[in-house]
């Protein structure tokens, strides 16, 4: 197709103007006059009945002006997919399901009053023991989540499907070999970064609705208000906001905005609603967890006889679209590659946890992980090469699938040649650096697909005004993904205007037509062509009352460059505003359905969609053997998309949907405890920081689709769905294992590789003494122990006291705050940065009554040289991480401080948080900070939830009733050189060497009346000093990590100090690697020897057996930092 | 505790309540909504600013703290009407998807290029690792930077 002037073409995009300013407005900045806030009371527990729910104390709270529970919606349900799937309220009746279930809701003049209303809900539960995992939940004795109406398929089973495609048995009789295999991933989360919102306007008088919310889908979010709160659908009106990404996670209704519309309308006022990170992460919709077992018959020439896949999907508790992901997984499944056969079936089970929603490519991900780990594995069985071995099998035009799909225009093979030229595959491939490797896999994704009862249908309109504007009106909503810029330029093309020319609206159900949303990669493919049908439907009007007009036939017309020319008359022409002064104001709409056919309910055949994307992507990595890190040096990426309406756009799209894979495919698990979240906030939800991303390299094939808009086919969401594989093959290549489960992140990669070199390092766990004794008693745990902490002692816990607002005092000196009056009723805690602080508040293991605010205090701040006696550097205790890192001083003296600092957190919080702050900082254990009722917040009646739930950051050394590692990365690197703290107290000033600072984890020495005012470092000549660190992520705390002072006479070391940070409570010294190197010249041999004895006397955990290694690895990296420092 | 302060130039004077953070005051009384919240707990970056030049997650800073401090929102960082090369440079490279990280990768931005004229792809790194997007993949981010610091992007053209 030649001659496009807007389509195909980079044009920036659309409301990027109003965007880059800070002025556009997502729900979140929506506010009304007379708006109230609301707050969701949830869940405590997973599985639990409620006996009663009394509202009494919190609707007498001055402020509080509406409370909902369950009875204010009747007997109502979403609608969700229908029939037996339509399993839930929007508040919890008579039993709760899940931790963080929503079970009353409160409107209020702030959020605070809202809050605290909600924490005077009293509701009083019978728990019910709870099924966590599929397999749980598949026992024949496991707890009922659902009565029989909603589990149809068996206990706790929403689905049960099972179907065969094509003359199996024929099939497996040519099979030359057949090979089987198994893959398992958690639960990931779409994580946009605008959470989930809504402001609710009931207008009394009018009876209508208005909402403004963050979703994909304003069409469904209509039709399950409307029918939720008992109005009409045409009283109910979603407005237009920006929404800050939607990745899936607002494709459909979620739970704040029945909620929000329930409390407008009986609180008579506007109600808005913003779930904060973590009930993002605790209720929001999350992809599900599966286990995919794959068995694959092969002939002797690599055809695919047979595809047997068998899939185990984690519904949680309660059924959204999950029968549809049932569907997804089926199709990537039985039509990736040519097959001959293929037999699917399927199990979704409700589990007691966070019921699953839509993410970025429905399961497809994983799923095409499982399929392309195990093709590398066919091909390295047939000795073939892996990238060859898949171009010979790929699909072609003209195909049809074991499930009846009938491939049209099909790319793969070109992307599949393009990504191994773009990533140099057989020179990479044959002869790979050492720990390195690369790997390619493909993909395929339906493109118009029949995915709702609905169909998939899209109306679009298409408006000039009376002044000359061109308007795109679609309910569908521009998430991000530059869909209102890609719809303008189509409209712009057809209309021969220029993209600059329209302005798109989205979303407002009342002043567009009906659209399903932007999901399912249909905006491009089904709204396109209904905004492209609008155009033309427009083009004619205009053209037909321009002829009118100027007395010529339409033909005589022509539209270029947003002017009307008459052909033979050139002196005739309209602008944009002059067109619509003579024939305006005019709209018209496009309706367009998709072609492909609805499957068969029993079976799933048939020609789903209108046509197929595919893809391929290569990926390059680097595994660290020290630290397990696997890095993605390069990716490839190829993508048949039809046509690119907008380079830019698609571009874009790959590149978001490229890293979000190397999330899941290197980062990103949600770990659960009895149901429970306890990583829910980007601290210990790993979602990749700028440093995980890989330079990509793109190629864009362009197959013309017939049936596509000017040719294009769905872009933004498959993207995402060959980068696990392309990275899980590639490492593969690089080490020789097969990851079966994800994320593939440091401790699981470390751990392989230890394995896979036979290696295990000598713990002599007998060389420290309490280890006997918490042997015992770890033994003891699962039977014994914990039972009865968890179920007899957490009654007594004593949990500090949430919700409550302390009053920050600022002092002016050192004396004054050593005035201020502090009873035992008044708990006083000293801040500085906060950084710490402010999140224990929320995080609910802090509750101080006044905070003391210290950073004003000149003899806290500053880095100076003293010499009083021996020479000192002073880093006075408020002074900032970043003032610390960029000083000269500190610099010129301890290099290893500097580079200390520069991987403690992020830059924004090195800006304010302190040096003191960092030693004194409380535990980072995921239990306390989620506060669960443990051993170190509840007392001494409770459990230590490390011990059997997952362990992986806690100590390998030193544990005994708790087994949080200490956090800080300066204790360790202090400890070594030597640093003391000066403490200063009514009695007057002490010091503290950092060494012996700590009573445990987060506690230190100081008593109730003292501060640290400056920490002192010695500065000692003919030193050297070396820091190494191991954090999970970018900016994030240690896992292990290691400091060294070495002090030199005549080229060897006359003594050292060896300090190990966040493997066990209290910084660890090496006291036998220290004995070992003193006196030598820290050779590589003695280095990696002495190395290894700083793990003795550990006693890992069951998730934290890697860092035994990886502390051996970053001890000889410190150890051999320090001696090149020699000379 | 009432506190005097400038913010994008403009002189402020403003009753605190007790536990307020820097972010409420932005965002809700001078009703600069540029600043956006992600999280609330200084992981994201959504709600950067700048104070005294220095980029900082204003929902972790108690407003007190700003007395006498300039500040500088996303909503001061133009000149007028036209863009700051930072923001220019976003624009230019399709370095914005849903926006709502933006602001605050501005403002971070801006602080590396204040004190780093030609940051490296490692610079750039490690200045916006508290900056989180889950929408661009960092790619186009990382070119406008570049770009707007006077170097070659790596990536792809701009448009
Ligand atoms: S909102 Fe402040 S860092 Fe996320
Ligand atoms: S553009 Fe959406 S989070 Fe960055």
């Amino acid at each position: 197709m030649t001659g496009l002037r807007e389509v195909g073409k980079r044009r920036p995009q659309a409301g990027i103007e109003t965007r880059i300013r800070g002025g556009a407005i997502y729900t979140q900045d929506v506010t009304l006059p007379g708006m109230l806030y609301g707050a969701i009371l949830r869940s405590p527990h997973s599985h639990a009945r409620i006996a009663s729910i009394d509202v009494t104390a919190a609707a007498a709270l001055p402020g509080v002006q509406a409370i909902i529970t369950a009875e204010d919606f009747k007997n109502r349900r979403y609608y969700h997919l229908g029939g037996t799937y339509s399993d839930r309220r929007p508040l919890a009746k008579d039993k709760v399901r899940f931790w963080g279930e929503e079970v009353a809701a409160v409107a209020a003049t702030s959020l605070s009053i809202a809050e605290r209303a909600c924490a005077l809900i009293a509701v009083e539960y019978d728990v019910l023991a709870p099924a966590l995992t599929p397999q749980d939940a598949l026992r024949p004795d496991a707890p009922e989540i659902h009565g029989k109406d909603n589990a149809v398929a068996g206990r706790n089973l929403a689905v049960r499907f099972s179907a065969d495609y094509g003359d199996i048995a024929g099939a497996m009789a040519k099979a030359h070999f057949v090979l089987e295999d198994e893959f398992a991933h958690g639960i990931v989360a779409p994580c946009c970064m605008e959470t989930n919102g809504t402001v609710a306007r009931f207008n009394p008088d009018a009876g209508t609705l208005e909402l403004w919310t963050a979703t994909q889908a304003p069409y469904f979010i209509r039709k399950e208000v409307a029918h939720l709160v008992a109005l009409d659908e045409h009283k109910v009106r979603v407005r237009s906001v920006e929404i800050g990404g939607g990745f899936g996670g607002k494709s459909k209704v979620c739970e704040q905005e029945a909620l929000a519309a329930m409390l407008s309308i009986k609180a008579r006022h506007p109600v808005k609603i913003t779930l904060n990170r973590r009930d993002e992460f605790v209720s929001g919709k999350t992809d599900h967890a599966k286990r995919i077992r794959i068995r694959t018959a092969v002939a002797e020439d690599g055809r695919i006889l047979n595809r047997n896949v068998s899939v185990q999907i984690d519904n949680g508790a309660y059924t959204a679209y999950a029968p549809t992901y049932v569907g997804a997984s089926r199709q990537r499944t039985t039509c990736l590659y040519r097959i001959e056969s293929a037999h699917y079936d399927c199990d979704l089970v409700y589990t007691n946890k966070v019921p699953g929603g839509q993410y970025r490519g429905m399961g497809a991900p994983q799923t095409i992980w499982a399929i392309e780990s195990h093709m590398d594995d066919i091909a390295k069985r047939l000795n073939r090469d892996p990238l060859e071995y898949r171009i010979s099998q790929a699909n072609q035009p003209g195909d049809v699938t074991p499930l009846k799909w009938r491939i049209s225009t099909c790319g793969l093979t070109d992307c599949l040649q393009n990504v191994g030229k773009m990533i140099r595959w057989d020179e990479k491939r044959n002869s790979p650096a050492p720990l390195r490797g690369v790997g390619v896999a493909s993909m395929i994704h339906p493109s118009g697909g029949v995915i709702y009862q609905e169909g998939n249908f899209s109306n679009s309109r298409v408006e000039l005004t009376g002044d000359g504007q061109i308007i795109v009106h679609t309910q569908t909503a521009d998430t991000g993904t530059w869909q209102n810029t890609t719809l303008a330029q189509v409209a712009a093309e057809t209309l021969g205007v220029n993209t600059s020319d329209v302005s798109v609206s989205h979303m407002d159900t009342d002043q567009a037509p009906d659209d399903l949303g932007s999901a399912a990669s249909r905006v491009t493919f089904v709204t396109g062509n209904a905004t492209l049908h609008a155009a033309e439907h427009l083009r004619a009007k205009i053209l037909t009352g321009l002829s009118q007009q100027w007395n010529c036939g339409v033909e005589d017309i022509l539209i270029e460059n947003a002017v009307a020319r008459h052909g033979t008359e050139p002196h005739r022409t309209a602008d944009l505003t002059e067109i619509a002064r003579l024939v305006g104001p005019l709209s018209a709409d496009g309706f367009f359905t998709t072609p492909g056919e609805r499957p068969d309910p029993k079976t799933g055949e048939g020609n789903y969609a209108a046509t197929y994307v595919f893809g391929a992507q290569a990926a390059e990595v680097e595994v660290d053997r020290d630290t397990g890190r696997i890095t993605v040096l390069r990716m490839a990426v190829a993508q048949d998309v039809g046509r690119a309406l907008n380079p830019t756009a698609v571009e874009g799209q790959i590149y978001g949907g490229v890293l979000q894979g190397i999330g899941m495919a290197l980062l990103e698990e949600m770990v659960f405890e009895e149901g429970r979240p306890v990583n829910a906030s980007f601290l210990d939800y790993a979602v990749p920081r700028i440093g995980s991303a890989p330079k990509i390299d793109i190629s864009l094939v362009e197959t013309n689709d017939p049936l596509g808009p000017y040719g294009a086919k769905a872009g933004a969401e498959p993207t995402i769905n060959a980068t696990i594989a392309a990275i899980a093959n590639a490492v593969f290549h690089a080490t020789g294992i097969r990851f079966k489960t994800l994320p593939m992140s440091p401790d699981r990669v470390l751990a392989a590789l230890e394995e896979r070199d036979g290696k295990k390092p000598a713990l002599k766990p007998w060389k420290r003494v309490y280890n006997a004794e918490v042997a015992a008693v770890r033994v003891m745990y699962p039977g014994v122990v914990f039972p009865a902490l968890r179920k007899v002692g957490t009654k007594f816990a004593r949990l500090p006291e949430k919700s409550k607002t302390p009053r920050i005092l600022v002092p002016g000196s050192i004396a004054e705050l050593l005035e201020f009056p502090s009873n035992k009723d008044t708990k006083s805690r000293i801040v500085a940065g906060g950084t710490d602080i402010f999140v224990g508040m929320k995080q609910g293991i802090y509750a101080p009554d006044q905070l003391l605010d210290v950073t004003r205090l000149p003899d806290l701040q500053g880095i100076s040289l003293e010499r009083e006696s021996a020479p000192v550097l002073r880093i006075g205790a408020a002074t900032s991480l970043d003032s610390v890192s960029r000083n000269e001083l500190a610099a010129r003296y301890f290099p290893a401080l500097v580079s200390c600092i520069n991987l403690i957190a992020t830059a924004q919080i090195r800006r304010v948080a302190t040096v003191a702050g960092d030693l004194c900082q409380e535990k980072r254990c995921w239990f306390f900070r989620s506060a669960f009722p443990c051993y170190k917040l509840g007392g001494s009646t409770c459990p230590c939830f490390a011990v059997l739930g997952d362990n992986r950051h806690h100590s390998i050394n030193g544990a005994k009733r708790c087994a949080a590692p200490n956090p800080s990365d300066l204790a360790p690197l202090l400890s070594a050189l030597n640093a003391r703290v000066k403490v200063i107290g009514k009695t007057g000033i002490r010091y503290i060497p950092i060494e012996e600072l700590y009573l445990w984890s987060g506690l230190t020495k100081l008593e109730k009346h003292e501060l640290i005012e400056a920490i002192e470092i010695p500065i000692v000549p003919d030193t050297s000093s070396a820091f190494r660190k191991f954090g999970l992520r970018q900016g994030d705390f240690a896992e292990a990590s290691v400091a060294v002072l070495a002090e030199w006479s005549d080229h060897r070391v006359r003594s050292i100090r060896i300090f190990a940070g966040a493997v066990s409570p209290l910084p660890m010294r090496a006291i036998a690697a220290e004995a070992l190197l003193t006196g030598t010249r820290l050779e590589p041999s003695l280095v990696s020897a002495a190395a290894e004895t700083i793990v003795e006397g550990s006693l890992p955990l069951h998730d934290n057996e890697y860092k035994v290694p990886l502390l051996i690895n970053l001890t000889r990296q410190a150890l051999l930092a320090a001696s090149s420092h020699s000379a | 505790m009432r506190i005097d302060f400038r913010i994008n130039g403009i002189d402020q004077s403003i009753e605190l309540s007790n536990d307020e953070m820097l972010v409420n005051v932005i965002r809700e009384r001078l009703e600069l909504r540029g600043t956006k919240i992600g999280c609330g707990n200084g992981e994201c970056g959504a709600c950067t600013v700048l104070v005294d030049g220095d980029a900082v997650c204003s929902c972790l800073i108690p407003a007190h703290r700003v007395a006498g401090r300039s500040i500088t929102t996303i909503e001061g960082i133009a000149k007028e009407n036209e863009l700051s090369p930072v923001q220019a440079a976003f624009v230019r490279h399709g370095a914005v998807q849903c926006g709502f990280c933006t602001s605050g990768m501005i403002m971070s931005a801006s602080a590396l290029l204040a004190v780093n004229l030609k940051p490296t792809e490692a610079d750039i790194s490690h200045a916006l690792a508290g900056n989180i997007c889950r929408c661009t993949g960092y790619r186009q981010i990382i070119d406008a930077v570049l770009d707007a610091s006077g170097q070659t992007p790596l990536g792809h053209e701009p448009s």
